[in-house]
């Protein structure tokens, strides 16, 4: 088992290895010599981009951590535009932040190759909501390509460059987080030579206003030309060779399973023990080739779409069948759910419905045996780390604000600030959108100065947000905040890495893949804007960082306070590889009162309570050695383990 | 070559979970399967409830182990076997971990643990399968560090009856994946955790 990024350039076609869809595809876009990556992270797409990332100099190619998905989209369109191969990636609510570009550009069409590769989160594992990219596709007639598997998703990546290339348009390949976040057998296929040797591609951009300044005039001519090359699409997609006819010809009754669906299709058959079929795999839900619709109606008396989430290949089915007379009973929602991921076990109850059969697992009773488990297992949601400065940072907030204030807070670990005993995160809805919230509810509880009328009392609002997040859409929000005179607290919680996604460098830690950029202080950007007040203070101090929060709250006006110091799992980290130990805490029984505070307002999960001495205790394992307990208690319980213990 | 076989991996974020899962796809890539390794990344990894499926043989496609169809569930904390036990298929074995990690929720006295009769109760009678616990911790600390507490588990998973695997196999795999000052360490490691299931499992 080599280490991935190894693997990933390794000059071995025809060498089977087991790799991560999102590694997968970089390998991909490597065998595609491409020029050009740009994106910001985002679960479950990120180890794509980190892998590009570790690759990039090994392979002469350009890649950036972006700001944010739309700068990101920007950067690898330009590229294309250049002639390049290049490629951007995001999770599918990244797609909403690129939106504006996106659905711009499309009539502008691309020189070079260009794929957008969007990860979606059906079932919410990682992810604020729950959309289907496909959709999206749909809206701005972009076709998308949807892998069946990890190897797939690799020859799908290579082959979505060369559609891109010929029609000059942009091409989307979606995957579900089990196609990221599942590994597969995958064989590798030759790389160019120009990745082999590292040589760094450069464009050539020819101007052409009438094509790349979408003023209405241009605007106007460009809709037209996307409808026509989605239709040219449509028809080369028939030849597609990630779609095909296969089960047994003459059958009556048809299945359609597009990208992974065609997985727990395959499986369900052969648990069902079914062969009577003929199935449609679809590796590209839009546009749906009607010539490959054609052949596989041909004969059947009753066709079963089996898709995740939304019915887009659907509609487009019942359509082209309503359109050409075809009046068999075509089944898809109303036998597979429209929401949550796909499962095996939902295709095999599909199909078993479907064909008249009996499962072949009782999942009822396997239900109802479950149901007294679930009634008996504790929840075990995920929570901030041993020693995350943050923890210290909410609580130091709670107790400067009081539990009245309201807490606005944003897209990242910090989000776990909600779970008790913390409970200091009342809103999170998009990246960023923690500062304009903050500004609205100001706005609708307190009211701001120049107003006619404001309010005497007012609320406490402190908001929360990442480092990254920050720089993503933090930004405008802050300036939008300033300018319109608000009264807010924001709090940037700045562990000097994208934590949540996998310690990716941003802005205010300055590195890039390509060695150090030029780092941008969170603080500097606030005065700048003109925050009324400013300040920095290290979370690990919590008596420091509650003043400065009472301090913040109690200046008129939008006050900044940038709680810094490094996430804790990334310090631990780096302190394991270079072999060094940490201090690890541990509970004076005689000074513990049993008084819980640790356990009941500060909530650090290597804190336990032993139910029979009654006394609060740290698992060693899990102690990454803050030393936040020793702060929090009032007796003074918690003290370092000596050497030996 | 078997047709199919389904491990589900449990426990709690940060406990080698996911290198585990790695480890067995590889060592059934290497014996010429087909494979498919089931994740969770991203948030829902911090310290939260973690499941990985492990699946290989000669035809697999999804990287989910359907409910019922797991041959074995390997379990890094108790109660994280309890929580996934839809997965067992009747007369599978449960390979758990004995040392408990109290959620918060447990301490703050909003949520109680179940005792260890509980959980075997419920996987025995209610679930026909087999459970056997072993201090894998305690073992890794043994063998020289805590953090090959998963090697232990897959060594002692090695033993289960009708593991397609060899153990040879899977061996080398770890010998070749870990750091080379490593490599003692955690060859002490998965020994200790053939031993002990070959003890609980009576071979």
């Amino acid at each position: 088992m080599a280490k991935v990024t190894d693997i990933v350039l390794w000059d071995k076609p025809g060498e089977r290895v087991l790799l991560l869809g999102n590694h997968a595809i970089a390998r991909g876009a490597l065998e595609a010599n491409i020029a050009v990556f740009a994106a910001y992270p985002g679960t479950p797409s990120s180890e794509l981009t980190d892998t590009m990332a570790a690759v990039a100099e090994k392979a002469g190619v350009y890649m950036e951590y972006s700001t944010n998905e739309k700068v990101a989209f920007e950067t690898a369109l330009s590229a294309a535009w250049s002639g390049l191969r290049a490629m951007t990636a995001m999770k599918h609510v990244g797609l909403n932040v690129t939106a504006d570009t996106f659905l711009s550009a499309v009539g502008m069409g691309v020189e070079g190759g260009f794929v957008i590769m969007v990860a979606d989160d059906p079932s919410m594992w990682s992810s604020q909501n729950e959309q289907d990219t496909r959709v999206y596709a749909k809206f701005a007639q972009v076709p998308v390509l949807e892998p069946s598997s990890p190897h797939e998703a690799k020859e799908m990546t290579k082959y979505a460059f060369e559609l891109s290339e010929k029609f000059k348009h942009m091409v989307i390949l979606r995957t579900t987080t089990r196609i990221s976040h599942a590994r597969g057998d995958v064989v590798l296929g030759e790389l160019p030579e120009e990745i082999k040797q590292a040589k760094r591609k450069f464009g050539d951009f020819k101007k052409d206003p009438s094509r790349f300044v979408d003023v209405p005039s241009n605007a106007r001519r460009f809709h037209p030309i996307i409808l026509e090359k989605i239709e040219k699409i449509r028809e080369e997609l028939a030849e597609c060779p990630f779609n095909w006819i296969e089960g047994k010809e003459d059958a009556k009754v048809g299945i359609i399973a597009p990208g992974l669906a065609y997985s727990y299709v395959k499986e369900a058959l052969a648990w069902l023990g079914v062969d009577d079929v003929k199935i449609l795999k679809l590796g590209t839900p839009f546009p749906v080739p009607y010539k490959l619709l054609e052949k596989f109606f041909d004969g059947l008396e009753r066709v079963l779409i089996v898709e995740e989430l939304e019915p887009v290949v659907e509609e487009q089915v019942k359509v082209w069948a309503f359109d050409n007379g075809i009046r068999i009973p075509i089944h898809g929602k109303d036998y597979v759910p429209r929401v949550y991921e796909m499962t095996t076990r939902r295709a095999v109850t599909a199909i078993a419905k479907f064909l008249g059969l009996e499962t072949p697992v009782d999942f009822e009773s396997i239900d109802e045996r479950y149901k007294k488990v679930s009634a008996i297992v504790p929840p075990r949601p995920p929570s901030l780390c041993p020693a995350c400065p943050h923890r210290n940072t909410f609580y130091a907030i709670k107790k400067a604000a009081g539990p009245n204030a309201i807490f606005p807070s944003d897209i990242g670990c910090y989000t776990l600030g909600l779970l008790p005993p913390l409970k200091t995160v009342d809103t999170t809805v998009a990246m960023g959108a923690s500062i304009g919230v903050a500004h609205g509810l100001d706005v609708a509880l307190n009211g701001v100065p120049g107003e006619k009328e404001t309010k005497e009392k007012k609320k406490i609002i402190v908001a929360t947000i990442g480092d990254s997040t920050f720089f993503h859409t933090g930004l405008p929000a802050l300036a939008n905040a300033i300018y319109n005179r608000s009264n807010v607290v924001i709090v940037v919680m700045d562990n000097l890495v994208t934590a949540m996604t996998g310690d990716q460098p941003n802005p205010g830690t300055g590195d890039t893949p390509h060695g150090p950029g030029k780092r941008i202080l969170i603080e500097d950007v606030a005065k700048a804007m003109g925050a009324d007040f400013v300040e920095v203070v290290d979370p690990y101090d919590i008596k420091a960082t509650y003043e400065v929060m009472k301090k913040a709250i109690e200046t008129e006006g939008v006050s900044v306070v940038v709680a810094r110091r490094v996430c804790a799992l990334h310090r631990v980290g780096e302190m394991r590889r270079r072999g060094e130990k940490w201090p690890i805490y541990t509970v004076n029984e005689e000074k513990c009162t049993g008084c819980k505070i640790c356990i009941n307002a500060y909530g650090c999960p290597a804190i336990y309570w032993d139910a029979e001495k009654k006394k609060a205790q740290v698992n060693p394992l899990i102690c990454w050695g803050c030393g936040g307990c020793a702060q929090v208690c009032p007796f003074g319980a918690f003290e370092v383990m000596k050497e030996g213990e | 070559m078997v047709k199919e076989y389904n491990i589900v991996i449990t426990g709690v974020g940060g406990q080698g979970i996911l290198t585990a899962a790695n480890l067995l796809g590889w060592a059934a890539l290497h014996a010429g399967y087909k494979v498919r390794v089931g994740e969770v990344h991203g948030m829902s990894q911090r310290f939260g409830s973690v499941i990985a499926y492990v699946r290989f043989g000669e035809d697999v496609y999804g990287a989910m182990v359907p409910e019922g169809k797991a041959d074995v569930i390997l379990a890094f904390e108790p109660v994280e076997a309890l929580r996934y036990i839809n997965y067992l298929k009747e007369g599978g074995l449960v390979i758990a971990n004995s040392n408990p990690i109290p959620p918060v929720q447990v301490s703050m006295g909003l949520a109680t643990y179940p005792s260890m009769e509980e959980i075997k109760k419920i996987i025995e009678e209610d679930f026909k399968g087999k459970l056997i616990t072993l201090d894998a911790e305690k073992l890794a600390l043994e063998a020289g560090n805590v953090i090959t507490t998963n090697v232990v588990l897959i060594g002692a998973l090695t033993q289960t009856p009708g593991f397609p695997l060899s153990e040879e196999h899977v061996k080398e795999v770890i010998r070749l994946s870990v750091p080379k000052k490593a490599v003692d360490v955690n060859m002490k490691a998965f020994e200790l955790g053939v031993k002990a299931a070959k003890e609980l499992l009576g071979l």
